[in-house]
């Protein structure tokens, strides 16, 4: 049998029996979509993952890409995966009919790249970011950019990047220091250095569209001051054919994990000859990238899933196969040794993997559904979508970022001396899941992205939205004898994080911005355990009515996992909460006192 | 070219096949059904010649409701239309009367070539295309691993494997039924644009009043073959340990392998 790394089952769960994806087919934007439709996606996925992406999880690991004669070197396989997902067209599938998209519901799109991240994440990056890119340029560029890069991009023949990140310039984006300089030509000359960007050189593309965030010269400092540029790696010549664009790789970078796609380092502007053409208005460069910035920081939270899926997958099945020891209650060394599963350690590490895997994506796919949402909807509805979208948007990333690693973590654990060794794919997921906490926003900026930010963004108005929609599940728990329990210990978590944050917010309105901000990530951590919480009661409903009428043993199998993996998480993970809600009420400013020099010897 | 392929929906490969209870089938509760592995190579080689040679590519599918979802397939890989043998009277089929349903589906068509794949994964019975040649009094190549069709149309020359991984090479005219081995192609995978248009391509539905034949004639009634039961290989037994010095298991090993094994 294959090996597995997602469950199709539980992608159709989420989507059909949780989020209800049919349902968007009744607006105007979506209704040519059916559940027809969309089993075709998800089985085309389920093939290309299987067929053409899995078999080089391991190969682009061990052969990683080579910086050779100023170019880089990619497998054969990258050139053939970005033409089958451009001529499936599965790079735009997102975008409307007239840019020659197919207006895919996000939901449906989250789980055909859930599929590709799973099966090789490495792999996935290269179309996907494409996409983003791309969408960057349709959202904002004038019909002249669209049409001179949105199609090869879509069909695959052009990479797309994402380049803000510079040597001074990581984390803070205020101090992007790469220029540009207007000509009468219409375009600008951009001059600079940028790191850490993704696939912006390789062989397995004719030309890379960077979509690039730089200052017009005399702009004002600051965020204020950023626009973002289209900057090809090759331009289109008098001629038509591509040209240099003075733009120069000087090298890519050695990584723990995450090693089958380049991260390079890029020179440009050195002749003075690196055109940019401006995308929408000047200044707004870092609002534009934001907004997309949403989306691309949901899919890495959806990619942290994804590996850890693949890890729990890689483990379940050693663990049944394993045979180590004897139950405590039988020593008997006459007696054959058990199968590891059947010991109840290596069941926590299981549901530990699960809780976190399928907790993650079900806050992932509720995210998606914001996103479909707030394309269909006008008024007061859109705005709460987008509301609880930007509020979301910090845990969605950060917990399957930071909680898939140590799900790995427990998948390593499970092979015991095996899931060291490269024999398992298990060490090589641990790699590459340690990228997911780092890029898009590290996770101390998304705790203060939440706390700073989210929380308390219009008079607090998104998180009173997201109160009520635990009400609304609290409620709907409620109604179900046996989540009862459930039901009331969600109730007392969101006491208790309203409770937090009156006190946090309490400290910011006395000016005390340094203790207001000093644990926000502890403030992520413990927002993050209640969300997952959650979804694992949303999910507990649906179980529990769906086990009422199924009498399918697979289907109750299913289900009854479910609740069980919902106990564990409400029994294990969520009571974490108390001992942050304690440290975080504390506010004592142990860490801003804490000094520089008191760290040494 | 007017291309015909015939294709049968199939439990996916990965499907855990458990008997029923009455050793009467499968139990079929929870199973992914999917287009016969085989038949994507006959659906590749027929959008290939299409490609090629112009002219339409159909999809004929003898099976319950559900069909449809592997049809609807064909037709995102490029397919241009279905025909779906859908009655409860074609149920419990064997070769035979699947071959005969099929050719009333298929004589009235307009036709220069039939592809499909060399057996069905879930029977293994690899019949049906013979018995369908036989009805419809055509040609058919077995295990096909190599397909030219020449220029006219009129004829193909086709590679078929044999014994011991050699090939023999066989000029055919044409119409006759290809019967595809992995190997001829690699299936493309549907498109999304190809899946959004598959919706409007027609799907031809024929019940048995259609096709013209009589509910003796197909489905188990016209069944010459008849499934007394349904059962899971017995388990091997486990193997053994000898033990002993070398000169010694060489004895033991010779004496079971003439007793037990009696294989010298
Ligand atoms: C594999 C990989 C791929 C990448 N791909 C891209 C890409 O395609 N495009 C792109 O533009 N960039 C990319 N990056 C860059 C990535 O986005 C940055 O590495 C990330 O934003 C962090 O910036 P930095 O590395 O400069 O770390 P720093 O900003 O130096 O951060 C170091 C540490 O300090 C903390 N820190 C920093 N500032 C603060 C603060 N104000 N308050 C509290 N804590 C703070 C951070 O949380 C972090 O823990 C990639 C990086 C990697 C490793
Ligand atoms: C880098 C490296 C260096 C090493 N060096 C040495 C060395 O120098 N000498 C040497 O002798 N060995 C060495 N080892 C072996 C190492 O000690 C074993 O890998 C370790 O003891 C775990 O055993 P295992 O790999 O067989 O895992 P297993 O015993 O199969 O364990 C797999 C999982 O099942 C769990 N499990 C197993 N039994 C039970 C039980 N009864 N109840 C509950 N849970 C259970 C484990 O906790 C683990 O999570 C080394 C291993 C590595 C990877």
């Amino acid at each position: 049998m294959a090996e597995k790394f997602v469950s199709m089952r539980n992608l159709r769960f989420l989507l059909y029996e949780i989020f209800d994806v049919e349902s968007l087919t009744r607006y105007p934007y979506f209704q040519d979509h059916s559940r027809e439709i969309f089993e075709m996606v998800l089985d085309t996925g389920e093939k290309m993952g299987r067929d053409l992406l899995h078999p080089y999880f391991a190969e682009m690991d061990r052969n990683p890409p080579e910086f050779v004669d100023g170019k880089v070197k990619v497998l054969p396989m990258v050139r053939t995966l970005m033409k089958e997902c451009g001529e499936g067209g599965w790079i735009g599938a997102h975008a409307s009919y007239e840019r020659g998209g197919q207006q895919m519901p996000t939901l449906v799109l989250n789980a055909f790249r859930f599929i590709f991240c799973a099966a090789n994440y490495s792999a996935s990056v290269y179309p996907f970011l494409t996409g983003g890119a791309a969408q960057l340029i349709e959202s904002f560029g004038s019909e002249d950019l669209i049409e001179t890069y949105v199609p090869r991009m879509f069909s695959g023949e052009w990479q797309g990047t994402m380049a803000l990140t510079e040597p001074q310039a990581g984390s803070s984006l205020t101090d992007l220091a790469t220029t540009a300089e207007p000509t009468d030509a219409g375009y600008y000359k951009i001059k600079g250095q940028k790191i850490f960007i993704s696939a912006a050189d390789h062989d397995g593309v004719d030309n890379v569209v960077n979509l690039l965030l730089a200052r017009i010269k005399g702009a004002p400092p600051g965020v204020k001051g950023i626009s973002m540029f289209v900057v090809p790696q090759k331009r289109i010549g008098e001629n038509g054919k591509l040209e240099g664009n003075d733009l120069l790789t000087t090298g890519i970078y050695h990584k723990l994990g995450y090693r089958g796609s380049p991260i390079t380092q890029l020179s440009l502007g050195e002749n003075d000859d690196c055109r940019g053409w401006l995308v929408g208005e000047p200044n707004k460069g870092l609002r534009y990238m934001f907004q997309l910035m949403n989306e691309a920081r949901i899919d890495v939270g959806m990619s942290a899933a994804a590996i850890a899926s693949a890890a729990y997958y890689a483990s379940l099945q050693y663990t049944q196969e394993r045979p180590q020891g004897r139950p405590v209650t039988s020593k008997d060394p006459t007696q054959p040794q058990v199968p590891i599963i059947e010991h109840a350690d290596v069941k926590r590490m299981l549901l530990f993997q699960r809780a976190v895997v399928e907790g993650s994506m079900s806050l992932i796919f509720q995210c998606a559904r914001y996103v479909d949402l707030s394309h269909v909807l006008d008024g007061e509805e859109k705005e709460r979508c987008e509301l609880l979208l930007d509020l979301l948007t910090p845990i969605a990333k950060s917990y399957p970022a930071e909680m898939g690693s140590l799900a790995v973590s427990a998948g390593l654990q499970c092979l015991g001396g095996y899931g060291y060794c490269d024999e398992f794919p298990l060490e090589q997921h641990y790699r590459d899941m340690r990228i997911h906490p780092i890029h898009e926003g590290t996770t101390g900026i998304q705790g203060m992205d939440l706390l700073g930010r989210k929380v308390v963004m219009k008079g607090g108005k998104a998180f009173m939205l997201y109160l009520q929609e635990l009400e609304k599940t609290i409620e709907a728990a409620r109604a179900l004898e046996p989540l009862k329990p459930h039901a009331d210990d969600l109730q007392r978590a969101t006491e208790t994080l309203k409770d937090v944050t009156g006190r946090l917010t309490g400290i910011a309105a006395e000016g005390k911005i340094d203790l207001f901000l000093a644990d926000a990530t502890l403030y992520l951590e413990l927002f993050g355990i209640i969300a997952i919480a959650w979804q694992w009661l949303v999910q507990a409903v649906a179980a529990r009515k769906a086990l009422d009428t199924d009498s399918i043993e697979a289907e109750r199998n299913f289900y009854t996992g479910k609740l069980y993996t919902c106990r564990y998480f409400f029994a294990y993970e969520l009571p974490k909460i108390e001992g942050l809600a304690r440290r975080l009420k504390a506010c004592d400013g142990l860490t801003v006192e804490m000094k520089e020099a008191f760290f040494e010897d | 070219m007017d291309i015909l392929v015939c294709m049968k929906q199939v439990p996916d490969t990965e499907t855990k096949i458990v008997i029923n209870p009455e050793g009467t089938g499968i139990v079929t509760d929870g199973i992914k059904y999917v287009m016969n592995p085989y038949d994507e190579f006959a659906v590749e080689e027929a959008l290939k010649i299409k490609e090629k040679m112009g002219g339409t590519v159909t999809i004929v599918s003898m099976g319950p409701q559900r069909a449809t979802e592997a049809i609807r397939t064909a037709l995102a890989m490029g397919a241009d239309k279905g025909v779906h043998l859908c009655d409860d009277a074609f149920e419990g089929a064997d070769s035979y009367s699947t071959a005969k349903a099929l050719a009333a589906a298929i004589k009235p068509l307009s036709y220069d070539i039939i592809l499909g794949g060399k057996q069905a994964v879930d029977h293994d019975n690899a019949q049906v295309y013979a018995a369908l040649a036989e009805l419809l009094d055509i040609s058919h190549v077995s295990i096909v691993t190599q397909l030219d069709v020449a220029e006219d149309g009129k004829s193909a020359v086709a590679q078929r494997e044999v014994e011991g991984g050699a090939r023999e090479v066989i000029e055919v005219s044409l119409p006759a039924f290809i019967a595809c081995q992995k190997g001829l192609n690699e299936p493309r995978y549907a498109s999304l644009p190809g899946i959004m248009k598959a919706k409007k391509k027609p799907i031809d539905v024929i019940d048995l009043a259609k096709s013209g034949l009589s509910a003796d004639e197909v489905g188990e009634k016209g069944a010459k073959l008849k499934i007394r039961k349904f059962f899971l290989p017995p388990e091997r037994e486990a193997g053994k340990i000898l033990e002993g010095e070398p000169e010694e298991l060489a004895t033991q090993l010779v004496k079971l392998l003439r007793e037990e094994a009696k294989a010298i």
